[in-house]
């Protein structure tokens, strides 16, 4: 589904990647760990183009993002999802209208028909009741869950976390890790960049360790972490596990 | 006490006085409101050249020559600029004061509103314009649908403040001869040769008018406070 090859980002004289070769089958779930400064999360947008890579190629859906227009990258990220750390929800709209903008906006869905599809966004979410608040009146949790919901709305071929909950506090990382899990548990395709150990080892069906720009060593959970073979990665989870 | 009446009487009321009061506020009412229009739409139009060149990096031409604007019209007085406009680019035709003095005004609010609606759209965290490209909105329509509303919000007390400027700024309109609320005054002065009460007049009727449109912005101030709290 979506192939990587030989990714490379640099700001001005920093290297951030080093060329990054990797491939994400329809229905995988990557999760993406390293130490933070490793380019994970400029990795992760590069995928749908928030960064513009320095070289190499990304074929998603047999088209290169890095050579497509404009107009045609737009196109392209209505079929990648994305979440973020800080969720970015549009504070000026409610819920509801959170989760119909870009639909609508786009063309795709009537206004009835993107309600339709949003309260069942919400209610997967588990926030049905929420439709009319705005986002300031919600916990950072429900934040993270309707930034979820507004991108599923968009019925996208690949969902791509970062770092979904990095900025929550404590008590709140669990209801937006079990939503991943319900999701992943459905098939979607999914590339998340965490700190959770215990989700990746879950939910993962491979773990990619990037340091230093580079993809150090990747491999399913089990192997990844009971016998991790790079020093750097049995030096990380020696530290974070 | 008969004494004030008398010089109140000889001052506003003989010959009718008071009009040139009530014309130069219909005259300074008037340019204010719609330099205050052509500013806001001008100036909007210069802060998306503006914004859009330092996000993206397009429309260098553009933003160029909008640079040039701002720097020479908030590097030189307005009454400058008025002059300027009426005895220079003006100088060979017959033309309405008043549209002079509408587009002297105007030109030069627009300058200031464009760094007022400039920094407001500068002030929305760059997550907003990430989210909505990676839900597919392309620069045009994330601009439209999610950063401008909250940008224009964020502004409102700002511009509320500009057009109260701009309300003051156009008592130089008597260099042009047009006779506005400040030359009105000036004129009984200079028929009665009593000048305390036709200028303490003028002076307060631009108080009322700036305290009536402070109170309407502090009150907006307090509505989009509210609104921010949920």
């Amino acid at each position: 589904m979506i192939e990587v090859n030989d990714l490379k980002k640099s700001f001005g004289d920093l290297h951030i990647l080093k060329g990054i070769t990797t491939k994400i089958e329809k229905g995988e779930k990557v999760v993406v760990i390293g130490p933070s400064g490793s380019g994970k999360s400029t990795f992760l947008r590069c995928l749908n183009r928030l960064e513009q890579p320095t070289s190499g190629s990304i074929i998603f859906e047999g088209e290169d993002l890095t050579k497509a227009s404009e107009k045609r990258l737009y196109e392209i990220r209505e079929k990648m999802g994305m979440v973020f750390q800080h969720f970015h929800l549009f504070p000026h709209l409610s819920i509801i209208r959170n989760l119909t903008l870009a639909p609508v906006k786009l063309g795709l869905m009537s206004q009835a028909e993107a309600e339709k599809s949003a309260r069942a966004m919400l209610k997967k979410v588990g926030l049905a009741d929420k439709e009319n608040a705005f986002p300031n009146q919600l916990s950072g949790g429900q934040k993270q869950r309707i930034a979820i919901a507004r991108a599923l709305v968009m019925n996208p071929d690949v969902m791509l976390f970062d770092e979904p909950t990095s900025a929550l506090d404590p008590e709140m990382v669990g209801e937006v890790l079990n939503l991943m899990k319900q999701l992943a548990d459905e098939g979607m395709t999914m590339v998340v960049v965490t700190h959770e150990m215990g989700f990746a080892r879950e939910v993962a069906s491979r773990v990619v360790f990037i340091d230093q720009g580079v993809i150090a060593e990747e491999n399913t959970p089990e192997e990844f972490f009971t016998n991790p073979q790079n020093p750097r990665l049995q030096q990380f989870l020696s530290k974070v596990l | 006490m008969s004494d004030l009446m008398d010089k109140i009487h000889s001052t506003f009321i003989e010959g009718d006085r008071w009009k040139y009061l009530t014309n130069g506020l219909k005259t300074t009412l008037i340019i204010t409101f719609f330099a205050v229009l052509l500013g806001m739409v001008l100036g909007f139009l210069i802060a998306i050249v503006r914004a859009t060149h330092d996000k993206t990096g397009k429309m260098k031409i553009a933003n160029f020559f909008a640079k040039i604007y701002l720097t020479v019209i908030r590097g030189t007085p307005v009454m400058v600029q008025l002059l300027i406009i009426y005895y220079v680019i003006f100088a060979s035709v017959r033309i309405d004061k008043t549209f002079v003095g509408i587009l002297a005004f105007g030109l030069n609010s627009a300058a200031y509103v464009a760094e007022i609606f400039r920094s407001g759209i500068m002030s929305i965290d760059n997550g907003q314009f990430e989210a909505g490209a990676s839900l597919g909105l392309n620069y045009r329509k994330t601009m439209m649908y999610i950063i401008m509303p909250q940008a224009f919000k964020n502004v409102l007390p700002a511009l509320g403040n500009e057009c109260i400027v701009l309300l003051k700024e156009t008592s130089v309109a008597g260099y042009i001869a047009l006779e506005d609320l400040t030359k009105g005054g000036d004129i009984i002065r200079s028929v009665t040769y009593e000048a305390f009460l036709p200028l303490i007049a003028v002076a307060l009727i631009y108080l009322i008018i700036v305290m009536f449109l402070t109170m309407l912005v502090s009150r907006l101030e307090r509505r989009l406070a509210k609104s921010d709290r949920g």
